[in-house]
């Protein structure tokens, strides 16, 4: 088993170094993932990735932390090295005594991904997305499984494996594009992978048959895709994080516990335990037992995301959400609410369809101000009909504002992860009046 | 020089290029890389984390029937080895057996066999971590952070040291071994005043050693950002809207060409090979020598810069590198390319191929690009502007993923009247497509700074050290916000 080699190779290191290191945790995971990437309807590249991760977190009971992330070859060694570091550091403000991994050991896995990954079993996965009939296309699907080892100091030891099934397709019809993703912990034959392909094609051809149109900046109803909701609920629930608190990185602030932040219409979920979404886990980077939570449930900030230092720091108690090194959400989830998208267009009125959007910036992160671009797909709706085919646009504004503006969440969701919407989210569409559009001066 | 520690050399790397022509790939290429480092953080004066970072490992890359194949591990073992050099020819008959149109090949570059080192006056490995973090320290605590009317609420400083080695074998005859050390300061000041906040995030970058802490100087950018904080603060006020000439300082005409200059230039972008990551690229609508902007207007990215953070002498696929000037006094000039894309529009790659670490397949990168200066002095772009706007300072910036549309908002900028600059300003917009913005530039100053960064692009996510950066320009009737 050559995760517990290295791992134990790596605490007998640490404990022969005895006095530098009173607190550890030691991770080790293999991961093996494959990605088919296009462009322009074929593969730009298949990448293939078969590695050893390595995280230590060492420290000692004076409150000196040091932490190493290793993916390397000589794990060992660096281990060694890392320990002699710890001594350099003064005491950390954010140190905690190291808590017991009260969490459980895990498996959720695919086995087609995973013998496939082993070289097992062949797989079509170039035919089963259907490349054929999309016509040109570019984005990327990828496989992947990871293997994990947790030990600490207190000789408490966790497992954990996962698999994962995910990816993004934009399609080209001229120059109108449609983009969606998809995300999942199983092979299904390509299913979902094809269903967002779908819809990526159609928004594309939609494009295509309307006229493009310009607006004037000015405020609008805007019905967020599942894309762009994806995005800045990722947004949302990361300024949720306390280490964006401490450093001064967030507008949610700990007086708001308890306060509407938001549109009573909107509940958003950090759902480690969700077993069909791939960040499914049972014990978080500490150890520490995961559990699903609203971090805001009908427009109330319930909690803010804690590890156990964060949470000594602010008074409280660690939400089981560590990553090695900041406090972070796992699979995020938007309560469904019960506008229909058949009937989401008809819902928007007057209005602009957004479809997706990238590059997501803060002028303040403290007062929440920001601005996000569209991409692909953007459709003017006139009476609750698609009329035009715009541009890209900005929105712009404070983000919570953005939010307090919600007038409805669509009924179906769609399991969402991309380059912009870094943690798998299940999410619907959303629909927002009074949002911020801006241009630029051609 | 430095040698490259590495547990792979030259011959074990052309082994696995062997081996992988063996399993019939027309090219191969192998690349041991590692990426070694210390990292601190520091919050409000005191360390409140530490940690080193290691990663090292093989990738491989392949091209097999016009597929193209990429694998790495950080298992150096035999099998291991093997295993990936059969991996990442079994990925690239995946791609094979996509491709009808656009089979990939390599263009025929001249093929460096080099092995250099940048020089570090004081080795990073010269003093132990411990002083380096008193050395960070002392000139964070030196800093004066007041300012009368605010209140600094936080402040938030990382130094990172990175040692990049590698050494690349490629089956055309490349062989590159380099040593690139770098050092990162970044911080993120937050400052009040009553309900009103604002944040400055900056980073000061370079290659080489410790001498660089003297040369870029910490405690004077923090000063100076305070400064500004507070001018946004407590001094400025809204400003005026609508069409006026517009000075931006080197800050400010950086991540202009980085972002609506250096980006769309990328071949591959234009090609459509990262359309649905990082996007397209306007220049599609364009061909070499047609006019983009003004004749004031040169655009350069240059890797072979000593002391920058982009710099490096020779690509990740083994092509030299060298100057590049994408935008010639107005006029698209040349595009960043790589092997591949190179080989599509039949030239030759100007050596921009680049990958982060042993996990990522080099792609087309910028490394140091900057607005070439003129002759100007400062404070002769300002005074013949009647009325205008100067932004010093940006905050939010974000663009397009056709590089068309760029909006920066300014943290600290002036109005221009009658040629003088009079008062600070709040929250100037500038909103500005690309042409646009490169039409309007009339004259650049003679100054030039650079300022360091990390550029992200490809899938995975690939964050390289560039600079970007240029002289004072001044843009003619741009409208405000």
């Amino acid at each position: 088993m050559v995760l517990d080699e290295i791992a134990e190779a790596v605490e007998k290191r640490i404990r022969s170094l005895e006095g530098k290191v009173d607190e550890y945790i030691i991770t080790v995971e293999e991961v093996s993932n494959r990605m088919l990437k296009l462009a322009n309807g074929e593969a730009s590249v298949t990448q293939n990735w078969r590695t050893i991760e390595v995280g230590l977190y060492l420290a000692r009971r004076d409150g000196r932390i040091f932490y190493t992330g290793l993916s390397a070859h000589d794990p060992e060694k660096a281990a060694a090295e890392a320990a002699r570091l710890v001594e350099a550091v003064e005491p950390s403000p954010l140190y905690a005594p190291l808590p017991r991994a009260d969490g459980e050991s895990y498996s959720n896995v695919d086995p087609k991904i995973k013998a496939y990954l082993e070289g097992d079993i062949q797989l079509d996965l170039a035919g089963d997305l259907e490349l054929d009939l999309v016509g040109t296309a570019a984005g990327m699907a990828e496989l992947g499984y990871v293997r994990r080892l947790f030990l600490n100091s207190h000789g408490d030891r966790l497992t954990g494996e996962r698999t994962w099934f995910k990816g993004y397709m934009r399609v080209f019809r001229g120059d109108r594009t449609g983009q969606w993703s998809w995300t999942g912990v199983n092979y299904d034959n390509g299913e979902r992978a094809r269903k967002a392909i779908q819809v990526a094609r159609g928004l594309a051809e939609e494009c295509e048959k309307l006229p493009l149109e310009k607006i004037e900046p000015g405020e609008y109803r805007v019905l967020l895709s599942p894309m762009i909701a994806g995005n800045l609920v990722n947004e949302v629930l990361f300024a949720a994080s306390a280490a964006r608190l401490i450093f001064a990185m967030t507008w949610i602030k700990p007086e708001m516990l308890g306060q509407r932040v938001v549109s009573d219409k909107l509940t958003i979920i950090d759902a480690p335990r969700r077993k069909d979404l791939p960040e499914y886990t049972l014990h978080d980077a500490e150890g520490v037992k995961t559990r699903d939570k609203p971090v805001i449930a009908e427009g109330v900030l319930q909690t803010l995301l804690h590890n156990t230092k964060t949470a000594k720091l602010m008074g409280t108690e660690t939400t089981g959400n560590a990553g090695l090194i900041m406090p972070e959400p796992f699979n995020i989830i938007v309560e469904p609410g019960d506008l229909g998208e058949e009937e989401q267009l008809e819902a928007l009125g007057e209005g602009i369809y957004v479809t997706n959007n990238w590059y997501t910036r803060y002028q303040n992160y403290v007062e929440g101000t920001f601005s996000t671009v569209s991409r692909d797909a953007v459709i003017l709706v006139k009476n609750g009909k698609p009329s035009a085919c715009l541009n890209r646009i900005r929105i712009t504004g404070k983000i919570q504002e953005l939010f307090a503006n919600v007038e409805a969440v669509g009924k179906t969701r769609w399991p969402m992860e991309w380059w912009e919407v870094p943690k798998p989210t299940l999410t619907p569409h959303i629909l927002i009046s009074k949002t911020k559009i801006s241009l630029p001066t051609i | 020089m430095a040698a490259v520690h590495a547990p792979l050399g030259v011959d074990d790397l052309e082994k696995l290029v062997e081996k992988a022509l063996s399993l019939g790939a027309s090219y191969a290429e192998a690349r041991y890389h590692s990426l070694g480092g210390h990292q601190v953080g520091i919050m409000n004066g005191r360390v409140f984390a530490a940690g080193t970072t290691m990663l090292s490992g093989v990738a491989v890359r392949v091209i097999v029937d016009g597929g193209l194949g990429f694998a790495s591990t950080n298992r150096l073992t035999r099998d291991s080895l093997e295993r990936v050099v059969a991996e990442a020819v079994s990925a690239a008959r995946l791609s094979a057996s996509t491709v009808k149109k656009s089979p990939v090949k390599m263009d025929d570059s001249p093929q460096g066999t080099a092995r250099y080192s940048v020089y570090e006056k004081e080795p990073l490995s010269s003093i132990e971590l411990a002083d380096k973090i008193a050395l960070i320290q002392e000139r964070v605590k030196s800093a004066d952070l007041s300012y009368e009317g605010i209140e600094v609420k936080g402040l938030t400083v990382f130094y990172e040291e990175l040692t990049e080695e590698k050494v690349l074998v490629t089956s055309d005859g490349g062989m590159v071994e380099a040593r690139i050390p770098r050092v990162s300061i970044f911080y993120n000041i937050t400052a009040k005043n009553g309900s009103e906040t604002r944040n400055r995030f900056y980073h000061i970058a370079w290659s080489g050693g410790l001498e660089g802490l003297d040369r870029e100087d910490l405690r004077e950018a923090l000063e100076d950002d305070v400064r500004s904080l507070g001018i946004a603060l407590v001094k400025a006020r809204k400003g005026p809207k609508g069409e006026v000439d517009v000075v931006l300082s080197p800050e400010l005409a950086g991540i202009a060409v980085h972002e609506s200059i250096g980006h769309p230039s990328e071949a591959d972008r234009i090609l459509g090979r990262e359309a649905a990551q990082a996007g397209l690229s306007y220049w599609r609508e364009y061909k070499v020598g047609d006019r983009l902007g003004s004749e004031a207007s040169t655009v350069i990215d240059d890797p072979t810069i000593p002391g920058t953070f982009g710099f490096y002498l020779y690509d990740d696929e083994a092509v030299p590198a060298r100057p590049r000037y994408l935008l010639l006094e107005g006029r698209i000039w040349e595009m960043l390319q790589n092997r591949e894309t190179a080989a599509v529009y039949g030239v030759r790659s100007n050596g921009a191929a680049r990958a982060r670490d042993y996990k990522s397949e080099p792609i087309v990168r910028m490394a140091n690009t900057y607005f070439a200066p003129g002759d100007y002095t400062f404070e002769e772009l300002v005074e013949d502007v009647k009325e205008g706007v100067y932004i010093k300072k940006f905050m939010e910036w974000n663009i397009d993923d056709y590089r068309w549309g760029a909006r920066y908002v300014g943290l600290e900028a002036y109005e221009i009247r009658n040629g003088r600059l009079g008062d600070p300003l709040k929250d100037v917009v500038l909103e500005i497509t690309s042409p646009r913005f490169y039409s309007s530039v009339d004259a650049a100053a003679r100054d030039l700074k650079l300022y360091p960064g990390f550029c992200g692009k490809g899938e995975p996510m690939q964050g390289v050290p560039v600079t970007m950066g240029g002289p004072h320009i001044r843009l003619r009737g741009v409208v405000v916000r």
